[in-house]
């Protein structure tokens, strides 16, 4: 049974690293209702960039810092397009995508390889006597458990209370004196800082950028941040971050058991798309029930 | 209705459960896990020919070894999971047909040291995938044979045509070997770069605005998904197409100087032979390269562009039709 244990293991480990992403959208779309799709861009952003740094021996654990800080900036310029130029939401994103697509290919040159001789954040010595497999699993665990537990304290902060209130009620932010559009860039600067964080952990685990590894990111976080939701609807004291986490685990368990079912590769996007009308029926009858309970 | 929930959940449960284990396969027997970046005419034979060579070196699937074949359908995504599967199934032998492929094995393959082998890579070294627990064969273009077939077909010719995509480093190591090679041939070399699919078309029409005598293709998957379209272009303009392998000249391209992928996929499949009977490891066996080629014609293309093939050619070239 060691196989599954290994599978397992990777399996929660993608869902992991892939679940900062989700954290991301679920701080635009669920909380500020914002449909960001700067997300295809920012997070190869961050892989690029990690890429390019750890092939100039930077110490893999400032390359994270970095990733946040470019992502962040791509963030903050979707916002200043649509808060301060008026451009519409969906747009701003696909503007700043698109630009980060060629930005992405001009910082790394071409899709880049990080070869074995170089550490990277799960092979630099800290647990060293653990089997990387294990390793990997541990450090993404305490890694994405760190930002969860930040981003649950930050939504506690007044600026984290403001962030919930503008999607929610957007007027209670007006009535407060606070500027609403202030609020939007501050939430699409973490997001994409988080996204890029992902990019980042994504290029330090599979060794390799590749300008198209964004393809599809905003629809995959989407699909994990609803999925994870709708499955804890009913139990209140779940927070957001921790549903979008495990939605996150369970559309990368879903890929994993299609691919050991040995789907073909054209037929797994229909595994994840079943999977998610499954869910979301499952959600809708819970929805009905609560109704006719009450 | 809670209750019916919970049972269907139960049975979806179990029904993957079930599967997972019906999955597991015979620890005796060593399992060999094929990764290809996607479906692609060359990357098949590459695959077909993988399983020949084994064949030939006299290993039988079912009680020689098991075969474990995945295809990642261009998604990076799922290529990574391809390859954590293998390495979490603790499979013997890993083998990336196209770079991203054998990149995402290398990588998994870290976490036990897995052997891993790669076909159909242009560029190992830029690639990173010239030392340690890894080998196989790599598809280098024969630049120089394909430039002086294009001499013969068009003596007046002075310029080539070359899409590329600028985040494959086997183009661009490819068009570096063009731009090197071509003087010496008469030519110069007018190259665009893309970087995705959707541009082929604008790259294209900016070449044939610039008057190139022909284009040549390399062994671009952007560029060669999408070769219908281009060659539609091209032959309204009159301009030949030549192919980078035998594949792209059965679509329409002239002709082409090109490595045959079956037998570069034979090749590969000897060393994973190799490997796999204990022999040598991977770390020991050093990739190959291959540049042996055969030069592939295409008459009905040839006839269309009013081309002329001479004898010098015509002797040694292997005929193919447009399918």
């Amino acid at each position: 049974m060691n196989n599954y244990l290994d599978l397992f293991t990777s399996t929660v480990t993608q869902g992991l690293i892939y679940g900062l992403i989700a954290f991301g959208v679920y701080i635009t779309y669920k909380i500020l209702d914002f449909p960001d799709l700067t997300v295809d861009g920012s997070f190869p952003l961050g892989a690029a960039i990690t890429a390019v740094l750890l092939t100039h021996h930077v110490h893999p654990y400032l390359t994270l810092l970095i990733a946040i800080l470019v992502g962040a900036i791509a963030g903050f310029i979707t916002g200043v397009l649509h808060v301060k130029l008026h451009i519409r939401d969906l747009l701003a994103g696909i503007i700043t995508m698109t630009a980060l697509f060629s930005i992405n290919l001009q910082i790394a040159g071409s899709n880049l390889v990080v070869t074995r001789s170089i550490h990277t954040i799960f092979t630099s010595g800290f647990l060293s006597d653990v089997p990387l497999i294990y390793r990997k699993l541990i450090i993404s665990l305490i890694l994405v458990l760190a930002i969860k537990f930040i981003l649950d304290a930050y939504f506690k902060t007044k600026s984290g209370l403001l962030l919930r209130a503008v999607g929610d009620n957007s007027l209670v932010v007006t009535t407060l004196a606070k500027d609403k559009g202030t609020v939007k860039i501050i939430g699409l600067t973490i997001s994409n800082a988080l996204v890029a964080l992902s990019g980042a952990i994504v290029c330090h685990e599979q060794r390799s950028f590749s300008s198209t590894m964004g393809t599809g990111q905003m629809v995959f976080a989407l699909a994990a941040v609803i999925m994870g939701t709708t499955l804890f609807r009913r139990l209140g004291f779940v927070k957001g971050t921790t549903a979008a986490l495990v939605g996150s685990i369970v559309y990368k368990a879903a890929i994993q058991v299609a691919i050991n079912l040995g789907l073909p590769a054209n037929l797994l996007k229909l595994m994840t798309s079943i999977l998610f009308v499954i869910i979301l029926v499952y959600g809708n009858f819970q929805r009905k029930e609560v109704k006719n309970n009450a | 209705m809670k209750r019916k929930f919970k049972i269907v959940s139960f049975i979806i449960v179990m029904a993957l459960f079930v599967s997972l284990i019906s999955g597991c396969s015979d620890k005796e027997i060593p399992v060999i896990g094929i990764s290809q970046y996607g479906e692609h005419a060359s990357l098949d034979n590459c695959r077909e020919g993988f399983l020949q060579g084994l064949m030939d070196s006299g290993l039988e699937e079912g009680k020689d070894f098991n075969l474990d074949y995945q295809n990642a359908g261009f998604d990076d995504a799922i290529n990574t999971q391809i390859a954590q599967s293998f390495s979490a199934n603790n499979v013997d032998l890993m083998v990336g047909i196209a770079t991203p492929s054998a990149t995402a094995l290398y990588a998994a393959a870290e976490d036990k040291n897995i052997p891993v082998v790669f076909t159909a890579i242009t560029d190992p070294v830029e690639a990173k995938l010239d030392q340690g627990n890894v080998t196989g064969t790599s598809d280098k273009l024969p630049v120089s044979a394909q430039l002086e077939l294009i001499r013969t077909l068009q003596p007046e010719a002075t310029t080539i045509g070359i899409l590329y995509t600028t985040s494959e480093p086997n183009s661009i190591s490819a068009i570096a070997e063009y731009q090197e090679k071509a003087p010496a041939y008469g030519f110069s070399i007018e190259a665009i770069g893309i970087t995705m699919q959707s541009e082929v078309t604008l790259a294209l029409d900016t070449l044939i605005a610039k008057n190139v005598d022909c284009f040549s293709n390399l062994t671009d998957n952007n560029v060669v998904g999408v070769l219908p379209s281009i060659l539609e272009k091209t032959t309204d303009a009159g301009i030949p197409v030549y192919g980078s392998e035998v594949e792209q000249v059965k679509k329409g391209c002239v002709a082409s100087a090109g490595i045959d992928y079956y037998q570069l996929g034979i090749s590969t499949g000897k060393i994973a032979a190799q490997i796999i009977k204990g022999e040598a490891t991977a770390e020991e066996i050093p990739y190959e390269t291959i540049q042996e080629y055969h030069v592939y014609v295409n008459s009905e293309a040839l006839n269309e562009m009013n081309l002329e093939l001479p004898e010098s050619i015509s002797n040694n070239a292997i005929e193919v039709h447009n399918i």
